[in-house]
C-alpha cells in the first residue's frame, strides 16, 4: 500500500493538493487554483444528522402515502400520490418517462434515507456497519440522482396550472414533500466524507 | 486518449469517496493495474477514464434528441370539444398569454435555458480541453460548477406532465396525456446529466501533451 497523507486534501475539481488548515465556523476553504470548495467545518454531529434523517424518513413516508394534489371537476374528484403518478405514467404508454421519474423522485430519495439510517445508527454508537464503504459510494450515487426538490416545485407548478381550469387543492403529501426537501438540504450540507472522519 | 497528462502525473491522489490522500503508486499509468484507497477501497484514478469521448457522445446525442423534444408535443390535452397538442415552447407561450409570467419564466429557464446551457457549455469545455487549453481556465472551471449545480432543474417539465396526466383523468370530459416529445426531452435531461458526470474538470488544468 502506498503512503497515506493524513493532513492533506486534494481538490476534487482540479486535483491540486493542499495542506489542510483549521477553518473557522461559517468560513469555507476553497481551492487556491480553481476556487472549488475544499471543505467547511462540519457543524452537524453524527447524532444531529441521524436525527434529521429520522425526521426525513417520517416526512418521506407521509409524502409517498398521502395525496399530493386533488382536483374536482363537475362532481368528479381525482387525487394523486407520488407512486400513483409514476404508475399512471407507466400504464399510459410512457414506461421510460416513468422509469426516469421513479429513479429520480422515488428510488434515489428512498435510498438516500435508508442507506443513511443503516450507516448512521451504528456510527452513533461508534460502530462501523457491515458494507460501510459500499454504502457511502451508493449514497454518493443516490445524492446525484435525487431530484426531490425539483419534484416538489413540479407539484407546485402543476397545482397552479390546474387551478386555472378546475378546482385544485394541495394535499398533505405536498407539505410533507416540502419538509423532505428542506431536511435533505440540511443533511446534504454535512457531506458524505465526514462519515469516514468519524471512524477512528 | 483519455486526457491523461502523461508528462506530469499527479504525485498525490484524493479518494473520491472518502477524501483520503494517497501517494500515486502508479505514476506511469500501467494498463490493467489499479490503485485502491487504503481506507475505503475505492479505485484511485488521476483522471476519469475516457472522459472526453464519453462527454462528446452524450453531448452529441443530447443535442440531436433536443430537436424532437422541441418539435414534437410533450403534452396532449383532451376535452369534450377538442384535442390539443402542446410543445415545450407552445406551453410556455400559453402560460405567458394567460398572464402567468412568473411561471412562464420558471418553465422557460428549466426546459429551454438549462438544457441549452448544459449542451453548449459541455461542448465548449470538451472542445477547449484540446483546442484552447490555456484559455480562461478559472472561468471554465466556474462554468462546469454552474452546470453541475443547475443540471437537475431541467427535469421540472417531465414531472409536471407526469403529475397532470395522473391527476386529470375525467375520461372524455377532460384528460391529459404525455406526448412523444416528452420521451425525447427526458432522454435529453438524462444524457446531459451523464455528460456532466463524464467530463473531468481536472482536464481544464492539465498541460496538453507535447505531441499536440
Amino acid at each position: 500500500m502506498s503512503r497515506v497523507e493524513a493532513s492533506l486534501v486534494v481538490c476534487e475539481h482540479c486535483g491540486l493538493a493542499h495542506r489542510w488548515l483549521p477553518v473557522a465556523r461559517g468560513e469555507t476553504a476553497r481551492c487556491t487554483r480553481c476556487e472549488a470548495v475544499l471543505g467547511r467545518p462540519h457543524r452537524l454531529s453524527i447524532e444531529a444528522v441521524l436525527a434529521l434523517t429520522v425526521a426525513a424518513a417520517a416526512a418521506w413516508l407521509m409524502a409517498i402515502n398521502t395525496p399530493l394534489l386533488s382536483l374536482s371537476l363537475r362532481g368528479g374528484s381525482e387525487s394523486t400520490t407520488l407512486p400513483a403518478a409514476i404508475l399512471a405514467a407507466w400504464q399510459s404508454g410512457t414506461p421510460i418517462v416513468a422509469v426516469v421519474a421513479a429513479v429520480t423522485a422515488l428510488i434515489a430519495p428512498a435510498a438516500f434515507i435508508v442507506l443513511r439510517l443503516y450507516v448512521l445508527f451504528p456510527l452513533a454508537v461508534g460502530k462501523k456497519a457491515p458494507g460501510f464503504a459500499w454504502c457511502v459510494r451508493a449514497l454518493h450515487q443516490a445524492g446525484r440522482w435525487n431530484m426531490v426538490e425539483v419534484f416538489t416545485v413540479g407539484v407546485l407548478l402543476s397545482l397552479v396550472r390546474l387551478a386555472g381550469l378546475a378546482d385544485a387543492s394541495p394535499g398533505p403529501g405536498l407539505f410533507a414533500l416540502g419538509a423532505v426537501t428542506v431536511l435533505f438540504a440540511a443533511i446534504e450540507s454535512a457531506g458524505l466524507k465526514h462519515l469516514w472522519w468519524s471512524i477512528r | 486518449m483519455s486526457g491523461d497528462d502523461a508528462a506530469h502525473p499527479p504525485a498525490l491522489l484524493g479518494c473520491e469517496s472518502c477524501g483520503l490522500v494517497s501517494t500515486n503508486a502508479l505514476p506511469d499509468g500501467r494498463k490493467g493495474v489499479v490503485q485502491r484507497c487504503s481506507r475505503c477501497g475505492h479505485v484511485l484514478r488521476a483522471a476519469r477514464p475516457f472522459a472526453l469521448q464519453r462527454t462528446w457522445a452524450c453531448v452529441i446525442a443530447a443535442a440531436v434528441l433536443y430537436i424532437p423534444a422541441n418539435a414534437l408535443p410533450v403534452m396532449v390535452t383532451t376535452s369534450a370539444l377538442q384535442r390539443e397538442e402542446h410543445t415545450l415552447l407552445g406551453g410556455i407561450h400559453e402560460l405567458w398569454l394567460d398572464g402567468s409570467w412568473g411561471l412562464a419564466i420558471i418553465v422557460f429557464i428549466a426546459s429551454i435555458a438549462v438544457p441549452v446551457l448544459k449542451i453548449s457549455v459541455l461542448g465548449l469545455l470538451a472542445w477547449t480541453v484540446r483546442r484552447a487549453p490555456h484559455w480562461r481556465r478559472l472561468e471554465r472551471a466556474r462554468l462546469y460548477r454552474l452546470i453541475e449545480t443547475v443540471g437537475h432543474w431541467s427535469m421540472l417539465d417531465v414531472y409536471v406532465v407526469v403529475l397532470l396526466a395522473a391527476t386529470v383523468r375525467f375520461g372524455p370530459l377532460a384528460s391529459v396525456g404525455a406526448g412523444p416529445g416528452l420521451l425525447s426531452f427526458a432522454a435529453v435531461v438524462v444524457l446531459t446529466l451523464f455528460a456532466t458526470w463524464s467530463f473531468d474538470p481536472k482536464m481544464i488544468w492539465q498541460e496538453p501533451p507535447a505531441d499536440g
